[in-house]
């Protein structure tokens, strides 16, 4: 579903990524953990070009992404993308932040868009609330209408980037409650956390980055009980001690 | 012999309404223009190349460190040297939007600026085209910031549309100008010359700190 093949890419003098090797296959869902600063953010944002590479190759759904004749508008409606920060539109309703996008890009009636967004944020628990703008949710509804966001797009992938890292920790389980059932229903995702109870739970396999490799890459049982890095183990050690 | 020269000015009553319609008229083009053309150059400023950006800049700047004066006498004077010869009204008119667009640029530019990029970004990651960004994401929320300074930047065009009278534009200054040489109680004529102004821009001040009550309002509500 999602291949990078020797995939580089440069801040400037800084290499970001280095050589990225990765394939996650459909239904498949991958947690991407690390130090900060190891490139992990970096890695999901060209999955949809919100970065371009430099150099390699990032193949989605048999589209290459960083090609000048991809359609990025079709690559990017099939790929949901969650922000840290949410990112919902602060001017509109939790329904409407649901429904531009698939009225304007998938050119969906309103009427139905609307069905679909009412549909999608109860899926996710809100359904009493999408009337509400986002200064009147918490940051847990927030997360999860960003989340329905993507889903009424219907979208073949699923990226997460630290979609709890900005919550209060009364507020983290709601969201990764919806993101577990999202795993259970197939959706392919890459899940960038630093929450490694959800990545035993949920991932089928662990990559661990650090200064822009990937490091290693195993199922959380293996990755959590045993890494084969020394990296790996100081970086567990670093947050299980925490 | 001052209610003698009161019962005369209020005579010329009229005249003075006159010079207040002219005013209206040449700030009222002069701020259609003027938003128009502010809007379209604020849109550019933000979001276009870099040679677009460049150029609106240095327009912005030389509009902007200029004596409105100086560009009115450039406009009314020295264009007619070059074969474009104008009428006051119509040369009055053009000054005036230009000098008005300058400002509009800076505060549409500067609105959609103070939307953070995460929204594009998010926009962006949607799917959404550049247009579809702006048109439904960026613009409504940077009108919030615009609207505000936007409709106080009026009341100065309106005030310095003043200026135009130095070109022999028959506005409200102007009926002041002619009428304190029949009247010679300065304080009186251009009392309600000033009193005039205020009458057209005070209901605008207002609506300006409405505005700003109900944008905060909206983006600290609960």
């Amino acid at each position: 579903m999602i291949s990078f093949k020797n995939v580089n890419k440069w801040f400037g003098d800084l290499h970001v990524l280095q050589d990225i090797n990765l394939e996650v296959a459909q239904g498949e869902v991958v947690v991407i953990c690390g130090p900060s600063g190891s490139g992990k953010s970096t890695l999901i944002r060209c999955v949809n070009r919100l970065e371009p590479i430099q150099e390699g190759e990032l193949v989605v759904d048999n589209t290459p992404v960083h090609n000048k004749k991809t359609n990025l508008t079709k690559i990017r409606a099939e790929i949901g993308f969650i922000f840290q920060a949410f990112n919902l539109y602060p001017h509109m309703t939790a329904l409407e932040n649901v429904t531009i996008a698939p009225m304007k890009v998938k050119r969906i009636q309103k009427k139905e868009a609307e069905k679909l967004g009412r549909e999608t944020l109860t899926k996710v628990g809100l359904g009493d609330r999408i009337e509400q703008y986002p200064a009147q949710l918490s940051g847990g509804q927030e997360q999860r209408v960003a989340i329905a966001r993507g889903l009424c797009m219907n979208p073949k992938i699923m990226l997460f980037d630290e979609p709890t890292s900005a919550l209060d920790p009364e507020m983290i389980s709601e969201v990764l409650d919806v993101m577990r059932d999202l795993a259970m229903g197939g959706m392919t995702m890459m899940v960038v956390t630093h929450e490694m109870g959800f990545a035993r739970e949920v991932a089928d396999r662990v990559v661990f980055m650090d200064e822009g490799k990937i490091i290693e890459v195993a199922p959380p049982e293996d990755f959590f009980k045993n890494p084969q890095t020394v990296r790996g183990k100081a970086f567990l050690t670093s947050i299980l001690d925490h | 012999m001052w209610s003698f020269y009161l019962k005369e000015l209020i005579h010329s009553l009229p005249f003075f309404l006159d010079g207040l319609l002219v005013t209206v008229q040449v700030s009222g083009l002069s701020l259609i223009a003027g938003t128009i053309i502010g809007f379209i150059c604020g849109i550019l400023r933000a979001s276009g190349n870099k040679f677009v950006r460049f150029i609106i800049g240095a327009w912005v700047d030389l509009i902007r460190g200029t004596p409105f004066l100086v560009q009115i006498f450039i406009i009314f004077f020295i264009l007619p040297e070059v074969g474009i010869e104008l009428e006051a009204f119509p040369a009055a008119v053009i000054a005036l939007s230009n000098l008005a667009a300058s400002f509009i640029c800076e505060i549409v530019a500067g609105g959609i600026l103070s939307v953070p990029s995460e929204q594009k970004e998010a926009a962006t990651a949607s799917g959404l085209s550049g247009y579809q960004q702006m048109r439904y994401i960026v613009f409504p929320q940077a009108m919030r910031t615009i609207l505000p300074p936007l409709v106080g930047q009026y009341v100065l065009t309106i005030k310095d549309s003043s200026l135009v009278s130095a070109i022999g534009v028959m506005d409200v200054t102007r009926a002041g100008w002619l009428t304190v040489q029949r009247i010679p109680e300065g304080l009186m004529v251009f009392g309600l010359v000033g009193l005039l102004y205020f009458a057209v821009c005070y209901p605008l001040i207002n609506f300006s700190g409405y505005l700003e009550r109900r944008m905060n309002y909206e983006n600290t509500k609960l």
